[in-house]
């Protein structure tokens, strides 16, 4: 939520992507970094981490990794969307609790009769794409800037998931939910094909789909979007409603893995999403990144967490240079746009 | 996040004063009405130690909603106060034991510095102040997490050196609520009579304009975000007075009460408008919001829900809509 | 198609404090290019943005091809066959150029929300084909250079045809402002095929460009159309004349009261200074006592230049110095601290402070005035404030009144009263400072200017026109693309004409 005044006249056209010089080197110097650092971030992290530990490269610690990195990677495509358009969702920690605990108490389980199966992980995900639909209304609707709004239903999320845990984890069942987590086809999870799956729907959907092509219209100049008649609030919501389906979906996964519905089943994922986005090359500022990025960021996240782990590095250090990693991706990428009376809330 | 573009209102006509009114003095009119409304319920609730939990309670709510409340005005946003007074409270629990007095102070110039170099950050690399404080605030937590050992750290010696502020009581009341009082209005009379006390709120009205007539609105910006670390501070002391510990977790649950009580006390998130007065009756209100639900017998499990919903609607009634054009 | 494709009928167009086009009549015919000269203000953006949908009439008639229309968004006009070409870019970096071109007209080629890449890069070649260009639709947009991101543009313009049967309307606002060398001369040759399948309204502050494509012109002023003529047959002399041609009438501009400034110390003297594509080699220097005016189009530098003076943007190369000593101007808080005051030109976004008291905002620059080691003395702000409020004559209910509330000329008049009542005030740059003023308002500002100089102010002004500056001025300074062109010393009696000046100018 930052508030740029355009009061003064610009010297220079004020739409940033469309520079009035030709592309000067180092405007060409960022962009390059841009597609061509993550890749190679994480190439350097997999030889580091492979010639400080040698178990870092077995098969075996190759597909943790990959299954590791399947809920992740569902929520990092669906915040994909959001960031492209310039906002942000802090809501999916929040969305995975009450869609862990819709699932868990949908499905069979050791609490109440309910015994729907698959139904129930549809419903989760559908619970997600409610949040989001709210949030997104919030947003657009009556301006709240994206972070309170997702803050505040985040907590909702959160409360709601409270409530139905009613003081002890409903253990799920159902062998169909829980095969989803625990089987393993040619040797991955079955949840890093959904994976895999999400990623490449929502690949589909960003060239292919009004929503996907309009995110970056949108989040490249609003303004230009607003004069070509685009219905901005509509893609927004959109854009909130596929992080929040996305986050539904994570939490059914999570659940079908641990075997429960936890409130806390999502600690550690949001920054972990965002930092996947952001470091894959997605600009929180919006207007540019894509899902295939993501794909890369989310990778390297886990990369990182596998290989501190191997290494010895405590859990929580993760978190520590994720925060930082946001902050300085976020400055290097927005660091040409400074000016003297420029104002960033 | 990113860039809400503020344009100037088209065209402001009369309306300005009754609406300034009413969310100056719609807090107040809530509390009071909330009071009554639980009393009746409960009647307990005015007995003398109920109020003095209330009171007690919110102070070091009360603390890092005035902290944040600083950063707010100018139209920003710190995410990091609660982990920062987390922060705090685990800095106490190390260092006080073995440097007595010096390690208060350290720990308070610690998470001072940290609350600075999110200004520095945010001022100078034009970053949007909830990306940094959102980014500090996993720093930091990761920080506490480690130095404590991800658990709760007993006070061992001198506690008593920070035992007095909740341990101590005048007229029923510990001295927090008498500090938390007292800061309130010292910083109430330094925006009123300090010769640039408005720059604050010029710069969350209209910061284009405070620039252009000279206020060092960098400078002003890092400052705001020291003083929010310094509250933090403060209300570390306070939680690891009563609490005889630290802990990395431990106020990390108060981040959204704080906001809250300060958006309900009648500070836009757009910026400009507010005090530490208003702040300290939001805080009271969500404060006896809490015991209210707990007088109705609704499951604290709502708390969260509440919460989210409450900072949700006061957020959508006290913005600025005149002076929001795109928002993201 | 017989009569004209666009009409304006007795057009007019009011905004706060001016009245921008007044009973304007103007016919845009098929297969010509009409230009449109005038000074800055003179009416021609107002006109293009009602041509575009951007603005609408208050009055008078929008008549295309035959029917009387309101174009209520750019939409809607694009929807009528018109298509506009901007000033600034208005094209998606990071999307593809077919994307750009049919942007928000995507039409059949997206069924349901899904994207036929086919369909729509063949409809965007169609247009890429019209203007002979190589640029391919799958391209980029951001990897194009400028002069081809500037084809683009023309190419989604064209795309209006789609929409009707009919032949479009292409509207180029300053399309050469960023061009030069071959660029300009493929832009000129673009222009030429583009009179066999469309109208071009051409718009440009550069006289040689619009007399070169147009087949006809249009000169506005005051918001009125003075004056249409052949370009092959007109008078340069004759087209300055018509564009700035104005009474003046000395004792408007409180001439009399112009004093002498020869003797005078400089308080502020530019050496060099330099900025890249903003201005370079200015030299200037301003006594007590004198006004410089600044004279010059939008973009001449003359604007950057105020700014970089007050530390609002940076200078490459050169110094300021005030008073003999080197100035450093990181930000404005330097300029202010160092006695340099601004009255810009976004007066609602950063003159006044909106939002905040008539009170607060007088002692928004200076608080040391009415504070002791950095506390506020009520009794002598209410002093300083009711002091001003009566010198500059500014009209408020109360000091605590929302400047928000205030009428533009007493936000100006609060504005100067912030710069005016701080003593350590030296140099006061204006930029602009009647812009959307009345009459009344106008003359008070003329005379706190001279009240100024009488005080010892050195004054560098940005008028609105070029009467303005020669009135009001010791000497004027003439800028063009960013470089001083001529100076002309202007006491009283003794001033240069305005002929003179756009010839500089322009």
């Amino acid at each position: 939520m930052s508030q740029v005044q355009e009061g003064a006249r610009p010297a220079a056209p004020a739409n940033p992507d469309a520079s009035s010089t030709r592309p000067a080197p180092r405007v060409a110097w960022s962009r390059r970094l841009l597609t061509a650092g993550p890749p190679i971030a994480l190439i350097a992290l997999i030889v580091i981490f492979g010639a400080a530990n040698s178990r870092f490269l077995s098969g075996s610690n190759a597909r943790g990794i990959a299954d590791q990195t399947a809920i992740l990677l569902v929520l990092a495509i669906g915040m994909t969307f959001v960031i492209l358009l310039g906002g942000i969702d802090l809501s999916v920690e929040g969305v995975m609790a009450t869609s862990s605990l819709v699932v868990a108490l949908l499905a069979a389980n050791d609490r109440n009769s309910n015994d729907y199966g698959m139904l129930a992980v549809l419903a989760g995900v559908a619970a997600g794409a409610l949040f989001g639909l709210v949030s997104g209304l919030l947003h657009t609707r009556l301006k709240i800037p994206s972070f309170m709004a997702t803050l505040g239903m985040g907590a909702v999320g959160i409360g709601i998931a409270t409530v139905l845990f009613a003081g002890r984890s409903p253990r799920v069942l159902d062998e169909g939910v829980r095969s989803w987590g625990l089987d393993k086809w040619w040797g991955f999870s079955p949840l890093t094909y959904v994976a895999v799956a999400v990623l490449i729907i929502g690949w589909l959907i960003q060239r292919f789909t009004r929503v996907g092509r309009y995110g970056y219209v949108i989040g490249g100049a609003e303004g230009i979007a607003r004069l070509s008649g685009i219905p901005i609030m509509r893609y927004k919501t959109l854009a909130f409603i596929i992080s929040g389906s996305t986050a539904g979906l994570a939490g059914a996964m999570a659940a079908s893995r641990l075997g429960v519905g936890d409130v806390l089943i999502g600690g550690g994922q949001m920054f972990a999403t965002i930092t996947a986005v952001v470091v894959g090359g997605t600009l929180l500022q919006g207007g540019r990144g894509g899902v295939h990025k993501t794909a890369i960021g989310a990778l390297i996240i886990a990369v990182l967490a596998n290989g501190l782990i191997l290494v010895g590095v405590e859990p929580y250090v993760q978190r520590s240079v994720q925060g930082v990693v946001i902050v300085i991706a976020v400055a290097a990428t927005g660091w040409s746009l400074r000016t003297r009376t420029r104002t960033i809330k | 996040m990113a860039e809400t573009v503020t344009v100037p209102p088209t065209e402001r006509t009369r309306k300005a004063p009754s609406r300034q009114m009413i969310v100056t003095a719609l807090p107040s009119v809530v509390l009071v009405a909330l009071v009554l409304a639980v009393s009746v319920q409960q009647p307990s609730f005015l007995g003398p130690l109920s109020l003095r939990t209330l009171a007690e309670s919110a102070a070091p709510i009360a603390l890092i909603a005035i902290g944040v409340m600083f950063v707010i005005l100018t139209g920003g946003i710190d995410l990091s106060v609660a982990v920062l007074t987390s922060l705090g409270t685990v800095l106490l629990a190390l260092w006080m034991p073995s440097l007595g007095l010096l390690g208060v102070l350290l720990m308070i110039m610690a998470i001072t510095a940290a609350g600075l170099l999110n200004g520095f950050v945010t001022a100078f690399a034009q970053v949007p102040s909830f990306v940094v404080t959102l980014g500090a605030m996993g720093l930091w937590s990761g920080v506490a997490l480690g130095l404590s050992g991800a658990s709760t750290i007993s006070i061992g010696a001198n506690h008593s050196l920070i035992g007095w502020l909740t341990g101590f009581r005048v007229g029923g009341v510990a001295i927090s609520v008498y500090l938390t009082l007292g800061l309130g209005i010292l910083v109430a009379l330094g925006v009123r009579f300090l010769a640039r006390g408005k720059s604050l709120h010029a710069i969350g009205l209209a910061e284009n304009a405070a620039l252009m007539s000279g206020v060092r609105t960098r400078r002003v910006r890092i400052l705001a975000f020291g003083a929010s670390g310094f509250f933090a501070a403060l209300a570390a002391t306070v939680l690891a007075s009563s609490q005889y510990s630290g802990s990395p977790t431990l106020a990390d649950a108060l981040l959204l009460p704080a906001i809250a009580a300060v958006i309900v006390g009648g500070t836009a998130i757009t910026g400009g408008v507010g005090g530490p007065l208003r702040t300290i009756i939001g805080t009271l209100v969500i404060g006896v919001l809490r015991v209210g639900m707990n007088a109705l017998g609704v499951d604290p499990a709502y708390e969260q829900i509440v919460y989210g919903s409450v900072i949700i609607a006061a957020v959508a009634l006290t913005l600025d809509r005149s002076r929001i054009g795109i928002v993201k | 198609m017989n009569g004209p494709v666009v009409e304006f009928r007795g057009v007019s167009k009011r905004f706060p404090g001016v009245l921008a086009l007044d009973n304007v009549d103007v016919e845009i015919r098929p297969h010509e290019v009409v230009g449109l000269i005038g000074e800055n203000g003179a009416g021609k953006s107002t006109l293009l943005k009602i041509l575009s949908g951007v603005y609408q009439p208050d009055s008078g008639d929008l008549i295309v091809r035959g029917e009387s229309r309101h174009l209520a968004t750019p939409r809607h006009a694009a929807a009528a066959g018109i298509g506009m070409v901007h000033q600034e870019q208005s094209l998606i970096g990071t999307v593809s150029v077919a994307e750009n071109i049919l942007l928000g007209a995507e039409g059949s080629s997206v069924r349901g929300g899904v994207y036929n890449w086919k369909d729509l890069n063949q409809r965007a070649q169609r247009m890429l084909s019209k203007i002979d260009s190589q640029i391919r639709p799958t391209d980029r947009t951001e990897d194009l250079v400028l002069a081809q991101r500037q084809m683009v543009e023309l190419a989604k313009a064209l795309a209006v045809e789609e929409r009707g049967d009919h032949e479009p309307v292409i509207v180029l606002d300053e399309p050469t402002s960023v061009l030069d060398g071959d660029d300009l001369e493929t832009l000129f040759a673009e222009i030429e095929r583009l009179r066999d399948i469309a109208s071009v309204v051409f718009v440009s502050h550069r006289l040689d460009e619009v007399l070169r494509v147009s087949d006809r012109v249009y000169v506005m002023k005051d918001g009125r159309v003075v004056a249409e003529r052949d370009p092959k047959a007109v008078d340069i002399a004759e087209l300055y004349r018509l564009m700035v041609g104005r009474e003046t009438a000395g004792e408007f501009y409180r001439e009399d009261e112009q004093l002498e400034v020869d003797g005078a110390p400089d308080v502020i003297k530019v050496e060099g200074l330099g900025r890249k594509g903003a201005f370079k080699d200015v030299d200037l220097r301003v006594r007590a006592g004198e006004v410089v005016g600044l004279a010059g189009v939008e973009g001449s530098g003359r604007e950057a230049l105020s700014r970089a003076l007050f530390g609002a943007e940076p200078f490459d190369v050169g110094q300021v110095l005030l008073d003999g000593a080197r100035l450093k101007l990181g930000s404005p808080s330097d300029a202010v601290e160092a006695g340099i005051g601004y009255v810009p030109a976004e007066r609602r976004v950063e003159g006044v402070a909106m939002g905040l008291s008539v009170e607060d905002n007088i002692v928004l620059a200076d608080p040391g005035t009415i504070s002791r080691r950095g506390i506020v003395i009520p009794s002598r702000r209410r002093q300083v404030v009711a002091e001003w409020i009566d010198r500059l004559r500014i009209k408020t209910v109360s000091t605590q009144t929302d400047v928000a509330n205030l009428s533009g000329g007493n936000q100006q008049k609060v504005t100067l009263a912030k710069w005016l009542s701080s003593p350590r005030l030296r140099v006061l740059i204006l930029d602009h400072p009647t812009r959307g003023l009345d009459v009344g308002a106008k003359e008070d500002v003329y005379t706190f200017i001279r009240k100024a100089c009488a005080q010892g102010l050195a004054i560098i002004l940005i008028a609105d026109t070029i009467d303005e500056t020669i009135a009001l001025s010791h000497n004027v300074v003439v800028f063009r693309d960013g470089e001083i062109t001529a100076r002309f010393s202007a006491a009283p009696g003794r001033k240069p004409t305005q002929v003179q000046l756009v010839e500089a100018m322009v």
